[in-house]
Formats: structure tokens, C-alpha cells, sequence
């Protein structure tokens, strides 16, 4: 851990697989796409649906999630809902939650509108922004409007955070992530 | 219900209590054996109370003298609540307010209890025949604010009443702290930022901050509730990470086995063409394949036969044929392939429109070839035809065995032997006989890797119960952190030439079934300090583990799995357990692991990291899925 920070997070990134979410981390970490990445496997962003039950494990502590989906795929959107019952049922009913509709610079091929994503936002009381992680769009407003988020939150229980960092020693730290 | 008929709960009772120590007035009870309660009266201000009560019969003289060293061998009998009217001989029960209670005292292997009065009084004392006194400790924690002291780390003080000094004084230090006002964040960002180097010191500095405070000046401040709410749930918390460490007091009954030491097994040379073609017979058929398998076991294979052994391997060739035989054979599994690889070339449009299925397969496998070892050579760059033949292979699989399909990490799986076969219908073949060992791995309901993780989580606690006990503390005895390792067999943590020489070696089975369980314990144990050394939690063991990709020697680790694999099989306290995992028969006489009785939570709360003992029989003990 050579690097300073001035904030720590868990947060998680959660959606299909190939819907993009390594790479936004990336163009968020790094400031660059890169499309010789390799699918996640074990680790706290996989997408696969089989991996569901392994991923719950990695829930534990999360501040923060973003649920992740590709406008160009109907069914990653819909599938943000299985993906928010889930969170629901292992995740701390507290974490931050916003959603993300990546991949936004492929306009010809939108199947998912952006209305339909404010309304899902709506929905659940969440935020939402449409992102491009290879035309790098909005993708380090959205980091930095959940990490907000996050620290507004945890401000308002100052004591109470710094008691979970205390014991449970559960830290992540959201920009030395990606491999 | 009447007024008059005075309501009691049981908030708590166990049998098998011996009382040693009593308040005069009930100084005939002593050395009596009965039932010790927690109860509660809701219509009284006499709200909660230790009562205990004796069984007739009583009087176990045995019992008097040797205190203590009745253990366990009798079964706990308890129940944690139940409301009962009072019954008509309760008046004659030794009954003592909480309120006069200011502290408990754990002893003697957690079957001794004290209750004191804060003015260096032992108020009563009980010795639990039945068990041990974890389970009404859990409810004391559960109902009173405690904190181990810091004289004695075996006494709980209760800081429930608003008259208790330490109380009183942590109020008023929680109120200097400021905490609750904005110049206090500063301070707790700086012990954040902290926290992650060096977090037992971060922790302990700022909480001797605290400390400093509570020690001096006697003004008393309130807290509000919010505030006692926090300060009582950070002690609880101290007092669980304090307990862990305290054991001085015990002896140790149980005596741990220990494992023979750990020779070495310096690998041995590759399988070189030479040998390879003297192990054949003229017809091309291998006589001794346990003595090929052998020296592929020690050394590998070299690279001028690897792609020829690596079809007997995976069951492409058959080791007993004859030329002419594999030949036929050949033949055989070429037209197969075609005929699978046209089934869904043909696929028209509308079939697929109508096909969700088949289309959500399709565009998995095609996001996957994409992200396949694009770094290598073989599959780089924009348009590579091998990438065209991966997605080939992986989509013919997919209609060689539909009800599999395709699952992430299979692309994995297949690369190195695409790369090394380089050739479409070879690759397949050696493919589908990689993944018949294999297929598991990608069950819909992921059973076959829960197996192997918790089979993992065995053998760890066999070889290293204080490790697999630090897992177990730090919630990861699900071993989730080797999911990766396990599901594309480190694939993604060594070379593409590494892999090969790892996968060669598991593919003959030796020294044991489920010896890629034993690769992963043995870096496992390489890592284990640096996990424990800084008391990493479940997030953190996942990233180390993750990042140990590309930094693993693997020969290295292969001679130190097959020396444990050997201290393993040589262990005199082999359990049938682990003997299932590896292969040998079962002897029956050892209990197979399994005590989903065993109440994590309690036995958390009281057992003591430190002793092996302890460790040894937690990390048996804890299963997880
Ligand atoms: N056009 C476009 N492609 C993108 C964008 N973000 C990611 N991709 C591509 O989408 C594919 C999947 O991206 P990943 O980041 O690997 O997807 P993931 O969500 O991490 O997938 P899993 O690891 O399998 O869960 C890759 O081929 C990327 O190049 C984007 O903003 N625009
Ligand atoms: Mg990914």
C-alpha cells in the first residue's frame, strides 16, 4: 500500500458479466481502456450469474455499490433488479447505492433508453448516471458522486464508522483496485 | 393476569451448578449442587436477579474437593428463555440483585464464575458441572454492559449501573473527546489513514487515548444514548479482540498432534522424447502408464513431447492402442467434431431469435474470446484467427454437453491447450477431457466448488489448525479467496508455460487424488504470516491472494505440496476425513468433521486463539457452508 489516501472504501461493482465494469474501473484508476482484459473470476466484481453465490460473500462491509449495467444489453438492465434483491438480502441495508449505465458512447446500438434507467433509479431511491468507460465519460463524476455519498453518510455517524474501522478491519480502497 | 400474582421470565437456566461461595444469609446452600437462573420480574423494581436453587438430592462430596476438574463429559442441558409464573418455593431461592453485581470473574477453564460487588467482595461463586459457563455468559454480555478489565482480563466489569465509577469516568472521556463535534473528524481520518499499516497499533494507540482520559478527574457527565450505544458497542468489540488473547490461566488437557517434519522433494527432470519413445512399445502402445505418469509427476513433460503426452493425458489417445487403432480413432472424433461444429453454424436467424438460451451462450463466449489471453502472442491483436478458433471450440462444446454450456473460465481452461495443440479438432478433444475432470468446477449450483473449498478449509485446519482458527476469527474459513485458485487451477496466477508444467502434473494424479487441494495449501502456508502478521480481514486476505498472481514459483511449490502431502499421510492422528479428500481408505474409527452443533458464537466468545489446543479443535470444528 504505497499510496496515500484521504478517504477508505470498500466498494463493490456489481452487474453482468462483460457489461463493463472493470473497465470503468480502470478508466477510473488509471485513466485508460484497455480491451485486452480478462473476464473477473474471484474477485469482488464477477458478473457471471453462477458466481452469484460466491460474490455474496464479498458483500461484508461494502460502503459502497455500484450496480453496473450495458445500455447496449436489455437483459443486463433487466437484470439490475436480481441484482438489487440481492444486494438487499446480503448486503448492510445502509451501503450506498447507485446505478450506472455503461458503454454510452455506443448510441446506434442502444437498446436500453436513458429514461428507463432514471426511472429505475427513481425506483429504488438511488442515483444514476449513463457512463462510457471507452470514450471516458462521466466515469469519474460517478466514482466521485457515490464516494460523497459515502462520506457524507458516514459523517453523519462519524463514531460509528470509525468503530467498524476499529474492529472489523474491513478496508478497501477503491482507487488500487484493478490489477 | 392479576396485579398481585407477581409475573417472572426466565431469561436463563442451567443444571449442574455448585455453589462455593455465598452470601451469609444462604450459607447452608454451600457446596450444594442446583440450578443457577437468570430471571427477570417485569412487575418489580427488583428487576433482574441471579438466583439459584438446589436440587434436593444434592450434596456431590466428590465435587467439593476437586472443584473444578469435573470436565465436560456430561451433557449441557439449557434453555434461554420461557416465561413461568413464580413458582411457590421461589422465596426459598438464593437470590442476588444485579444491581449488586459490579463485576464476574471467568476461571478455571470457564467452569468457575464469580460474581463480585466492586468493593473487593466475592458476592457468590459457581462451578458448572454441566459444561461450562459460556452460555450464561453470552446472556450476561447480552443483557449487561461489560468490559474486561484491564487488571484482569478473565474479569467482566458491568457498566450497566450509572453509579459505576469506570463507568462514570468513560462517559466523561467520551465527552472530552469530542467526538461528536466537528474538529473530532480530523482526528479520526488521521487514525483511518492509519489504520490500514499498522492497524493493532492505530487501534491500541487511539484507545489508550481514551483510556488516558478515563483515569482521570471524577466529574461525571451523562452520556446520551447515542453515545452509550457507540462507546458500548466499541467495547464490546475490545473485549472480543482482547479475550482472544487471554489463556495463561489454563492448562492444557487435550494434547495436540503434531505433524512429522516436513521433508524435502526436490523435483525431478521432464519426461524427455527419449524416454517417452522407450516406454513405448513398437506398436505405439505404453505399457507402464503409472511409470510415465511418474516421471511426469516429479518432472513434467519436456516441450518436444508435451503436445503428444498431453493426449493421453486428456484421453484423446488411449494408452493401450495400437498405431493403426488411433488412427481409426482419429478419424472417428474428427467427423464427430464436424458434425457438432455445423449444428450450430447452421443455425438460421429466426432459430436463434428464437433460442435465448443458445443466444446468451453465444454472447458469453464471445465477450470471453475477447478477453482471453490477449497478452500472449498466440491470441493478440485485432482479428486474430486463434481467436476465431477458440470461440470455435467453445461454442462446439456447448453442443457437445448443452446442459453445461458455457460458463466463465472455461475460455481459461482452453487457451493453453489451443496454444499448444494448435490445431482446432485436437484441442477440442483434449478440451472435452480436460473439462470431464473438471466439470465440476462449473456446476449451476456451484456444489463442486463449495466442495472443494470446504475440503480446502479440512486440510488447512489438519495441517494448520492455528491458521485455519486465524480464518475462522477473520471470517474466511469459507476460503473463498482460493474460488480462482480452484476454479480455473491458478490459470490466472502463473505463465502460460508454468500453468502447463502445473496442469501436467495434477493430470496424473499423483501422489493423490485432489492434490491441486495440496498446491493450494502449500501457498497458502507460504502466505500465512503475512496474512496473520497483519491481521488481514476477509477483504484483505482476497486482495493479497489476488495479487500473488504472477509471483508464484511454482516448482517450488509442487515439491512443498508433495513433502506436506507426505508429513500429511504420515501423521499418526490421520483423520478419516482428510484421508476421504486424498484418496486412502477410510478406517472408521475417527469422527468425520462435521458439529454443526458446536454454537460458533459461544465457543467464540470464550476459546482462546493462543493454545493450540484450542485452534486445533475450532478449526476441526467449524464448518461453514
Ligand atoms: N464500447 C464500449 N465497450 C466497453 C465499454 N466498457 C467496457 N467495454 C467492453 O466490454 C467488454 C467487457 O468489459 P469488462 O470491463 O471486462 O466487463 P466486466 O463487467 O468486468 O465483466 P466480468 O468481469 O465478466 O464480470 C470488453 O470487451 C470491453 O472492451 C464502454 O464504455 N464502451
Ligand atoms: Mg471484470
Amino acid at each position: 500500500m504505497a499510496k496515500t489516501y484521504d478517504y477508505l472504501f470498500k466498494l463493490l461493482l456489481i452487474g453482468d458479466s462483460g457489461v463493463g465494469k472493470t473497465c470503468v474501473l480502470f478508466r477510473f484508476s488509471e485513466d485508460a481502456f484497455n480491451t485486452t482484459f480478462i473476464s473477473t473470476i474471484g474477485e469482488d466484481t464477477a458478473g457471471q450469474e453462477r458466481f452469484r453465490t460466491i460474490t455474496t460473500a464479498y458483500y461484508r462491509g461494502a460502503m459502497g455499490i455500484m450496480l453496473v449495467y450495458d445500455i447496449t444489453n436489455e437483459k443486463s438492465f433487466e437484470n439490475i433488479k436480481n441484482w438489487i434483491r440481492n444486494i438487499e438480502e446480503n448486503a448492510s441495508s445502509d451501503v450506498e447505492k447507485m446505478l450506472l449505465g455503461n458503454k454510452c458512447e455506443l448510441e446506434d446500438k442502444r437498446q436500453v433508453s436513458k429514461e428507463r434507467g432514471e426511472q429505475l433509479a427513481v425506483e429504488y431511491g438511488i442515483k444514476f448516471i449513463e457512463t462510457s468507460a471507452k470514450a471516458s465519460i462521466r466515469v469519474e463524476e460517478a466514482f466521485f458522486t457515490l464516494a460523497r455519498d459515502i462520506k457524507a453518510n458516514t459523517e453523519k455517524k462519524l463514531v460509528c464508522i470509525w468503530i467498524i474501522f476499529v474492529f472489523l478491519i474491513n478496508l478497501y480502497i477503491i482507487v488500487n483496485h484493478c490489477e | 393476569m392479576e396485579d398481585n400474582q407477581e409475573e417472572v421470565l426466565e431469561i436463563f437456566t442451567q443444571d449442574g451448578v455448585l455453589i462455593t461461595t455465598a452470601p451469609a444469609t444462604y450459607i447452608h446452600y454451600l457446596n450444594n449442587v442446583g440450578t443457577l437462573l437468570i430471571v427477570e420480574y417485569p412487575n418489580s423494581n427488583l428487576t433482574r436477579c441471579i438466583e439459584w436453587k438446589p436440587l434436593d438430592l444434592t450434596i456431590d462430596s466428590d465435587v467439593q474437593d476437586q472443584e473444578w476438574t469435573v470436565v465436560s463429559t456430561v451433557e449441557r442441558r439449557r434453555t434461554y428463555s420461557g416465561s413461568l409464573p413464580v413458582d411457590v418455593n421461589r422465596s426459598k431461592h438464593l437470590k442476588i440483585n444485579m444491581n449488586d453485581i459490579k463485576s464476574f470473574r471467568v476461571s478455571h477453564k470457564n467452569q468457575k464464575l464469580t460474581f463480585r460487588d466492586g468493593k473487593g467482595d466475592n458476592v457468590c461463586s459457581f462451578i458448572f458441572q454441566h459444561g461450562n459457563c459460556d452460555g450464561l455468559i453470552a446472556v450476561l454480555k447480552g443483557i449487561l454492559k461489560t468490559i474486561v478489565s484491564r487488571r484482569d482480563k478473565h474479569v467482566y466489569c458491568i457498566l450497566d449501573d450509572i453509579k459505576n465509577p469506570e463507568r462514570q469516568q468513560l462517559d466523561k472521556s467520551f465527552a472530552e473527546l469530542n467526538l461528536f463535534q466537528e474538529q473530532s473528524s480530523a482526528y479520526v481520518w488521521k487514525f483511518v489513514k492509519n489504520f490500514p499499516n499498522r492497524p493493532y497499533e492505530a487501534t491500541m494507540e487511539a484507545f489508550s487515548k481514551i483510556t488516558d482520559i478515563v483515569y482521570r478527574g471524577p466529574e461525571h457527565r451523562l452520556m446520551d444514548s447515542e453515545v452509550h450505544n457507540i462507546l458500548h458497542r466499541s467495547l464490546e468489540a475490545i473485549e472480543n479482540n482482547t479475550t482472544t488473547h487471554s489463556h495463561d490461566e489454563y492448562e492444557l488437557i487435550a494434547h495436540v498432534p503434531r505433524l512429522p517434519a516436513l521433508k524435502e522433494y526436490p523435483r525431478g527432470r521432464p519426461l524427455s522424447f527419449e524416454q517417452w519413445k522407450a516406454l513405448q512399445d513398437s506398436e505405439g502402445q505404453v505399457e507402464d502408464v503409472e511409470a510415465v505418469k511418474l516421471v511426469i509427476f516429479r518432472g513434467g513433460i519436456s516441450s518436444n513431447v508435451r503436445k503428444e503426452v498431453w493426449k493421453y493425458l486428456l484421453d484423446y489417445y488411449r494408452w493401450k492402442c495400437s498405431h493403426a487403432e488411433q488412427q481409426n480413432l482419429i478419424k472417428q472424433r474428427n467427423e464427430e467434431y464436424f458434425i457438432m461444429k455445423l449444428q450450430w453454424r447452421s443455425m438460421t436467424k429466426i432459430q436463434e431469435d428464437n433460442f435465448t438460451d443458445y443466444r446468451e451462450r453465444k454472447s458469453l463466449i464471445e465477450k470471453d474470446v475477447n478477453r482471453t489471453d490477449r497478452t500472449l502472442d498466440y491470441f493478440a491483436g485485432d482479428n486474430n484467427p486463434n481467436l476465431q478458433v477458440l470461440y470455435d471450440i467453445l461454442m462446439t462444446y456447448a453442443m457437445y454437453n448443452f446442459d453445461l454450456g458455457y460458463v466463465q473460465g472455461m475460455s481459461d481452461l482452453l487457451s493453453p491447450i489451443l496454444y499448444l495443440m494448435n490445431n482446432e479438432v485436437e484441442a477440442f478433444w483434449c478440451f472435452v477431457g480436460f473439462m470431464n475432470k473438471v466439470s465440476s468446477n462449473f456446476d449451476m449450483d456451484q456444489a463442486g466448488m463449495k466442495e472443494q473449498l470446504q475440503h480446502l478449509h479440512t486440510l488447512t485446519a489438519f495441517y494448520d489448525p492455528e491458521f485455519a482458527n486465524y480464518l475462522y476469527k477473520h471470517d474466511s474459513a469459507n476460503m473463498f479467496f482460493c474460488f480462482r485458485w480452484l476454479l480455473v487451477w491458478f490459470k490466472r496466477e502463473l505463465s502460460q508455460q508454468d500453468v502447463m508444467r502445473l496442469w501436467e502434473v495434477l493430470w496424473t494424479d499423483l501422489p493423490c487424488q485432489n492434490f491441486h487441494l495440496l498446491i493450494c495449501v502449500a501457498i497458502l502456508d507460504t502466505e500465512k504470516n503475512i496474512l496473520m502478521e497483519n491481521n488481514y480481514g476477509f477483504t484483505e486476505i482476497l486482495k493479497h491472494i489476488n495479487d500473488l498472481s504472477g509471483n508464484i514459483d511454482i516448482s517450488t511449490v509442487i515439491s512443498k505440496a508433495e513433502g506436506m502431502y507426505n508429513q500429511i499421510v504420515d501423521a499418526e492422528h490421520l483423520t478419516d476425513a482428510v484421508r476421504l479428500i486424498i484418496g486412502l481408505p477410510i478406517l472408521g474409527n475417527t469422527s468425520i468433521v462435521d458439529s454443526k452443533e458446536a454454537s460458533p458464537d459461544i465457543s467464540d466468545l470464550t476459546t482462546n486463539g493462543d493454545t493450540d489446543e484450542v485452534s486445533y479443535e475450532n478449526a476441526l470444528t467449524h464448518s461453514f457452508l
